[in-house]
């Protein structure tokens, strides 16, 4: 369970003080499948940066399965993503001179999983993200939405507690967006992993089934089915 | 995650703009073989002074009476130089030996006069001891069946405006002290590529003194020519041995500015590589630089998922050795092909030619270069591409991933 604490993060502009997070407190259970929407500027993907501890926040925190990751150090917060959070970017961000195979086996060499391991591990996941006849493919290779699919493969890589995904298919088609959007969904549904992301698109708030709405920093609805 | 992931990654990397990877890499080779290049050359200048001055009056040993060492006067003769003939003519470390007459006189003819050392050889013996022979631009090397008959430096001749066959006294204290004066004819003029040496020495045949000079009975310097350099030392020790008045030299210790000169010029030349090296290490680092901001969303990435800072640092100095080595067999094989090319054919510096028989070496360079430089300096490109690129990886290091993967 990921339990967020009183969370405020505040940036300076200048003279002025920007509340991007305002004092929110939430809990996401294992096996979620939440949606973090609000207009821009709303402090989703801040929100999202504190959980999976890439930013620091200002105040409150963020406790995993029990444990406060805002007072870890540098190093830990390290192993601590590598360990425990999967990450899925807006703009993919896979490495452009390995295959989708090798960006996912990545993650597991970082964690010093065994060659067979990885490679089993690897075609497991290039399957579930249907991608396996695109494993040799570098991603300069591939579409959008197929570069997104290895990137949740990857975020999946190291067998995570949860996935943070940031607004996932902002730069994908609408049959790419339902594409992506399927195979999370099913993954949630089948092998109980826990997504957290933010969007703006309609149809995959509709897919979602926890939807948390942000605006000026502070939750100002949080649905359940 | 292991090093060989590193290495994978970095290297392609490496690959992944060709054009500006194939930019640095071409400098580093540019740099390399240039530098190589100019190495070999303040080698090759540096050697042929010293082999210069070596075969032609130098030798590797030299032996004196210690008496005549500190006073140059005419009656210190070698004792018993049968003992050091009979040693060195069953010696296998020596190639061949000279025995000399030295005598401080003055040389003069109409023109003017000049002060000179009047080196008597026996003309059968020096040949193999000193290559003044192949040196003669005008006359021969005493082949005039006349006695008193000489050999003498073109500048010097030049300067006392000598020829052929010109005659020309030579003045100097005999055995008793009185002033002597002996006419000589110029038989020959050398040009030997060593200014001061052409400049200062007479060469005249030791029978002529002796005819000359009845009461001269002996040798005031033997020259010898070892097989190899490295037996020098050991040589010298044993002719020391035979008696204590000997003052046996090897060439270092009687061209001290030579060895001081070989000696320093070892540290001068990877200096200078050096300094090569360092302006390269600012080309390398303004592409790393370049490719790390390219890559920005891509490294900020790799942190986010938790890549350590260790891995990211290492990628980054892997591409930029990744560089080097690609680079330096090309740089090596560069050089190594234009330095044996131009170690046979050598280069005509005859523009400068007087500058370099000043400085002892004639207007022919032969190039060369050692092969331990190749690899020395091969291993200083390597590392001065590491610390290129501790600069560029403590940058990336700096990538804030929440910026960066936005």
């Amino acid at each position: 369970m990921i339990q967020v604490k009183n969370l405020s993060k505040i940036y300076k502009q200048g003279e002025l003080e920007v509340k991007a997070v305002n004092n929110i407190s939430m809990k996401v259970y294992d096996g979620e499948f939440t949606a973090v929407v609000g207009p821009s500027g709303s402090g989703k993907t801040t929100l999202l940066n504190c959980m999976g501890g890439l930013d620091s926040c200002t105040s409150g925190g963020v406790i995993v399965d029990g444990e406060s990751i805002s007072s870890y150090s540098s190093n830990q917060i390290i192993k601590f993503r590598l360990n425990n959070i999967g990450f899925v970017f807006q703009s993919y961000n896979l490495i452009p001179v390995l295959s989708a195979k090798e960006n996912i086996e990545m993650v597991m060499l970082m964690l010093g999983y065994k060659e067979e391991e990885r490679t089993k591990r690897s075609i497991e996941l290039l399957e579930k993200v249907e991608m396996l006849d695109m494993s040799d493919r570098r991603p300069n290779q591939m579409s959008g939405g197929q570069q997104q699919r290895v990137a949740v493969a990857r975020a999946l890589a190291s067998k995570p507690k949860f996935i943070l995904a940031d607004e996932p298919t902002a730069n994908l088609d609408s049959k790419s967006t339902a594409n992506l959007i399927d195979i999370m969904s099913r993954l949630n549904r089948e092998e109980n992993i826990t997504f957290i992301f933010s969007t703006h698109d309609q149809r995959v708030i509709d897919r979602a089934r926890r939807v948390v709405t942000l605006v000026d920093g502070k939750i100002i609805n949080d649905r359940n089915e | 995650m292991n090093l060989l992931t590193i290495i994978k990654i970095g290297w392609r990397n490496v690959w992944r703009n060709r054009s500006r990877s194939t930019v640095v890499v071409l400098s580093v080779i540019m740099g390399l073989s240039g530098g190589l290049l100019i190495l070999s050359l303040m080698f090759a200048l540096n050697d042929q002074r010293m082999d210069n001055a070596i075969n032609t009056y130098l030798a590797n040993i030299q032996v004196h009476d210690s008496r005549f060492a500190e006073e140059y006067s005419l009656d210190r003769f070698i004792d018993d130089h049968e003992s050091i003939d009979e040693m060195l003519s069953k010696d296998k470390r020596v190639k061949a030996y000279s025995k000399r007459v030295i005598i401080n006189g003055m040389l003069s003819n109409s023109t003017g006069s000049h002060g000179v050392n009047v080196l008597g050889v026996n003309p059968d013996t020096d040949i193999n001891v000193s290559n003044v022979n192949s040196k003669i631009i005008e006359g021969n090397y005493f082949k005039s069946t006349k006695n008193n008959t000489m050999l003498i430096g073109e500048k010097l001749a030049d300067k006392l405006n000598l020829r052929l066959r010109s005659k020309v006294v030579i003045t100097f204290q005999d055995l008793n002290g009185d002033i002597t004066s002996l006419l000589f004819r110029v038989e020959g003029i050398f040009k030997s590529g060593n200014s001061i040496f052409d400049n200062n020495n007479i060469i005249v045949n030791q029978k002529s003194l002796y005819y000359n000079i009845p009461d001269l009975k002996g040798f005031h310097e033997i020259a010898i020519i070892t097989i190899e350099d490295g037996l020098t030392d050991s040589l010298k020790k044993d002719l020391q041995v035979l008696n204590s008045n000997y003052k046996v030299e090897s060439w270092d210790e009687i061209a001290v500015e030579l060895a001081y000169a070989n000696k320093m010029m070892s540290s001068f030349l990877y200096i200078f590589m050096l300094i090569v090296l360092f302006g390269l290490s600012f080309g390398i680092i303004n592409t790393m630089l370049m490719s790390i901001f390219e890559r920005k969303k891509e490294l900020g990435m790799l942190m986010s998922i938790g890549m350590t800072r260790y891995y990211i640092f290492l990628m980054i100095c892997s591409e930029t050795i990744f560089l080097s080595l690609i680079a330096i067999p090309f740089g090596v094989l560069i050089s190594y092909i234009t330095i044996n090319y131009f170690g046979i054919e050598g280069i005509d510096l005859s523009v400068v030619q007087s500058g370099l028989e000043n400085f002892g070496v004639g207007s022919v360079i032969y190039l060369k270069l050692p092969s331990e430089y190749y690899f020395n300096i091969s291993v200083m490109v390597i590392l001065i591409s590491f610390l290129s690129s501790i600069f560029p990886a403590i940058r990336a290091l700096k990538i804030n991933p929440v910026e960066a993967t936005k």
